[in-house]
C-alpha cells in the first residue's frame, strides 16, 4: 500500500503534509484529528479527575478541611460536566475518527474540512468551562444539570458554562452528520449495512440520537440564558413559568446523552469479545436490533429522573414500566457476550480483560439502575450517594473500561508498536480494585441516606467515606500509569506486526499493514 | 477512487431494484423485533435487502408509538380503582 500519495477528490489538502504545529491545525486527515480528540479527552480526564481528587479529599473526614462548601459545590459541577463532555464523549467520537473509514473501507471521512472544525471548537469549549474557576463567583455550581433556580442565580461562570455547552453542541452535531454520512455513504463494495461491524453499528444509531437531543440540550441551556439575562421567565414561577419544565427538557436530552455514552462501548467490547474468544460475534443480527430499541427506548424514559420532583401516580408508572423495559434489550446483549464466549478459545489479554470487566461490572450499574426505577424506592434513594454508585458503574466501569479496552486493542495498529502486556495487566487490576473500593461502598452510604453533592456528613458516614476516598486517590493515580503505558508504547514499543490479534476479523487488520498508513483505502478493498 | 465510486454505483442500483415490493408486516415485524432485541440473521438479511431506511423509521415512529400506548394502557389498568 503506497502510504503517502493518492487522488482523494475533495482532500487534496493532505497529500502535501504541513509539518510542525500546522499540520495537526490545518488538518482534514481522519487519522489525525482522531489523535487530537484523544489526546484532548485524556487531557480532560485529568483535569476532570484532578477535581474528583480535590471532591473526594474534602471529603475523606468529616468536617471541612480543603475546600469550602462554595468551591466544593464548584468541584462536583465542572467534575461532571467536563467528564461528560469533555472526556467521554470526545474520546468514543475519537474512536469514530480513526476506526469508522478503517472499518468500513473508506479513504477518509465524508465531510473532512467540518471534521477539522468540530474538532477544534473543543479546545475553546473546554477553556471556557476551565476558565470560569477564575472569572468573580467562580464557576457555576448548581451541579452537571444545572437546574434553575441554581442556575439562574449563579454569577458569570454559569454564563460561560451555557457558552461553553452550546459550542460542545454544535461541535457533536456535526461530528454526527460527518459519522452519519461515512457510514452510509462510504462503505467499500460489499459492505452492506449487515456486514458492518458492530462498532460501526453502534455509532451509526449513537450519532442519530446526538443529532436528535443535542439541540433539546441547545434549546433549554438557550432558555435559560434567556430566563438570566433577557427578561423571560421559562423556568420563574414568579413570572409564571415552571423550573420543573427545566428538568423535563434537560432530561429529555439527559437520558438518551447517558446511553449516547454507552452505545460506543458495546460497539468496542463487541469488537473484542469475538476477537479474543475466536469466535463470531454470537447473535450479530439481534446486537444490531437491541442497540437500535435500546436508543428509541431511552427517548421515553427520561422522568424518571423526576420521581421525586412531583408527579402524577400514572407518571411515575408509566416511566417506570418504561425504564424497566429498557432491561430487556440490555440484557439481550449482555447474553450475547457471554454466549460468545461460550466455549470460545479465549486468552486474556488487556483489551479482553478490559472488556470482562466492562460486563461484570456494567451489569451491576445495570441492576442498580433497575432498583432506581422502583418508584417507591427511588423516593428513598434519589439524591443520595446510591445514585453516584449506580452512574459510576455504568459510566466507568461502562464507558472508561470500554475506552480503555479499546485503546488497548487498537494501539498497535494506531502506532504500529506493541504496549507493554504487563504493564496493562497491572492497569487493569489496580483500576479494578480501586474502582470497587471507590464506588461500591457507595451503595452503601447511599442506602444509609447521605446525600449528594455536599462537603460535610454526619459521622456514621466516616468510615466509607474513608475507604471511598483511598479508592479514588489509588485509581486516580493508576490512571498515570496508563498516561506512561501509553508514551512508552509510543517510544519504545516493540513493532506490531498486521495483525497481532488472530481472532481479528475486521479491515483494519486483515486489509491494513501496522501503523496504518496516512491514507486508509485509496483503492477499496472487495468485501466478500 | 473511480473504482470505488463505479462499484458503488452498481451496489445502490442493485438494492433499489429488490425494494420495490415491500408489505406493511414486514416493516411491522422488523420494527417488533428491534424492540425486543432478538431476530434471527435469514430474517435480518432478507430485511437489509429489501427494506428502505424511510420505511425503517416512519416504523420505528409509529412502533414508538404503539408502545407508549400500551404502557399507558397498563397504568390505566393498574390504577383503574
Ligand atoms: C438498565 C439500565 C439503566 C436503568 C434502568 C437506569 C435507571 C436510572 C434511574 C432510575 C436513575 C435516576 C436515579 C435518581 O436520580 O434517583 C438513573 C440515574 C443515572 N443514570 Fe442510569 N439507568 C440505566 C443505565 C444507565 C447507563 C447505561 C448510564 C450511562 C452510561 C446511566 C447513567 C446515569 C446517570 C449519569 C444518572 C444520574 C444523573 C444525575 O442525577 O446526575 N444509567 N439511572
Ligand atoms: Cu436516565
Amino acid at each position: 500500500m503506497a502510504a503517502v500519495h493518492g487522488d482523494v477528490h475533495g482532500h487534496e489538502h493532505d497529500d502535501h503534509h504541513p509539518s510542525g504545529i500546522m499540520r495537526w491545525v490545518k488538518t482534514t486527515n481522519h487519522k489525525d484529528i482522531g489523535t487530537m480528540y484523544l489526546w484532548f479527552s485524556f487531557t480532560m480526564f485529568m483535569v476532570g479527575g484532578f477535581l474528583a481528587m480535590g471532591i473526594r479529599a474534602e471529603l475523606y473526614q468529616p468536617g471541612i478541611q480543603i475546600l469550602q462548601p462554595e468551591l466544593f459545590n464548584q468541584f462536583t459541577t465542572l467534575h461532571g460536566l467536563i467528564m461528560v463532555f469533555g472526556a467521554i464523549m470526545p474520546a468514543f467520537v475519537g474512536f469514530a475518527n480513526w476506526q469508522v473509514p478503517m472499518m468500513i473501507g473508506a479513504p477518509d471521512m465524508a465531510f473532512a474540512r467540518m471534521n477539522n472544525w468540530s474538532f477544534w471548537l473543543l479546545p475553546v469549549a473546554a477553556t471556557l468551562l476551565v476558565g470560569s474557576f477564575f472569572v468573580p463567583g467562580g464557576a457555576a455550581a448548581g451541579g452537571w444539570t444545572f437546574y434553575p433556580p441554581l442556575s439562574t442565580q449563579g454569577g458569570l461562570g454559569v454564563d460561560l458554562m451555557i457558552f461553553s455547552v452550546h459550542i460542545l453542541g454544535a461541535s457533536s452535531i456535526m461530528g454526527s452528520i460527518n459519522i452519519i454520512t461515512t457510514i452510509l455513504n462510504m462503505r467499500a463494495p460489499g459492505m452492506t449495512m449487515m456486514k458492518m461491524p458492530m462498532f460501526v453499528w453502534t455509532w451509526l444509531i449513537t450519532a442519530y440520537l446526538l443529532v436528535l437531543v443535542m439541540p433539546v440540550l441547545a434549546g433549554v441551556v438557550t432558555m435559560l440564558l434567556t430566563d438570566r439575562h433577557f427578561g423571560t421567565s421559562f423556568f420563574n414561577a414568579a413570572g409564571g413559568g415552571d423550573p420543573v419544565l427545566f428538568q423535563h427538557i434537560f432530561w429529555f436530552f439527559g437520558h438518551p446523552e447517558v446511553y449516547i455514552m454507552i452505545l460506543p462501548a458495546f460497539g468496542i467490547v463487541s469488537e473484542i469479545i469475538p476477537t479474543f474468544s475466536r469466535k463470531p460475534l454470537f447473535g450479530y443480527s439481534s446486537m444490531v436490533y437491541a442497540t437500535a430499541s435500546i436508543a428509541i427506548l431511552s427517548c421515553i424514559v427520561w422522568a424518571h429522573h423526576m420521581f421525586t420532583a412531583g408527579m402524577p401516580t400514572v407518571g411515575q408508572l408509566f416511566f417506570m414500566y418504561a425504564t424497566m423495559l429498557i432491561a430487556v434489550p440490555t440484557g439481550v446483549k449482555v447474553f450475547n457476550w457471554t454466549a460468545t464466549m461460550w466455549r470460545g478459545s479465549m486468552t486474556f489479554e488487556t483489551p479482553m480483560l478490559f472488556a470482562i470487566g466492562f460486563i461484570f461490572l456494567f451489569v451491576i450499574g445495570g441492576f442498580s439502575g433497575v432498583i432506581c426505577a422502583i418508584v417507591p424506592i427511588d423516593i428513598q434513594v434519589q439524591d443520595t450517594y446510591y445514585v453516584i454508585a449506580h452512574f459510576h458503574y455504568v459510566l466507568v466501569s461502562g464507558a472508561l473500561f470500554a475506552l480503555f479496552a479499546g485503546v488497548y486493542y487498537w494501539i498497535p495498529k494506531w502506532t504500529g508498536h506493541m504496549y507493554s502486556e504487563t504493564l496493562g495487566k497491572w492497569h487493569f487490576w489496580l483500576s479494578m480494585f480501586f474502582f470497587n473500593a471507590t464506588f461500591f461502598v457507595q451503595h452503601f452510604l447511599g442506602l444509609a441516606g447521605m446525600p449528594r453533592r455536599i462537603p460535610d456528613y454526619n459521622l456514621q458516614f466516616a468510615d466509607f467515606n474513608m475507604i471511598s476516598s483511598l479508592g479514588a486517590f489509588g485509581f486516580g493515580l493508576t490512571q498515570l500509569l496508563f498516561l506512561y503505558l501509553v508514551i512508552d508504547c509510543i517510544r519504545n514499543g516493540e513493532k506490531a506486526p498486521q495483525s497481532p490479534w488472530d481472532g481479528a476479523t475486521t479491515l483494519e487488520w486483515t486489509h491494513l499493514p501496522s501503523p496504518a498508513p496516512y491514507h486508509s483505502f485509496e483503492t477499496p478493498p472487495i468485501v466478500k | 477512487m473511480e473504482a470505488w465510486l463505479q462499484n458503488k454505483a452498481e451496489e445502490v442500483n442493485k438494492i433499489t431494484e429488490k425494494q420495490s415490493s415491500v408489505s406493511i408486516l414486514q416493516i411491522a415485524k422488523a420494527v417488533m423485533a428491534a424492540f425486543m432485541g432478538i431476530r434471527t440473521k435469514s430474517d435480518l438479511e432478507n430485511d437489509a435487502a429489501t427494506l428502505k431506511p424511510v420505511h425503517v423509521v416512519i416504523g420505528g415512529i409509529i412502533g414508538g408509538l404503539v408502545f407508549v400506548i400500551c404502557v399507558l394502557l397498563l397504568v390505566q389498568l393498574v390504577v383503574r380503582n
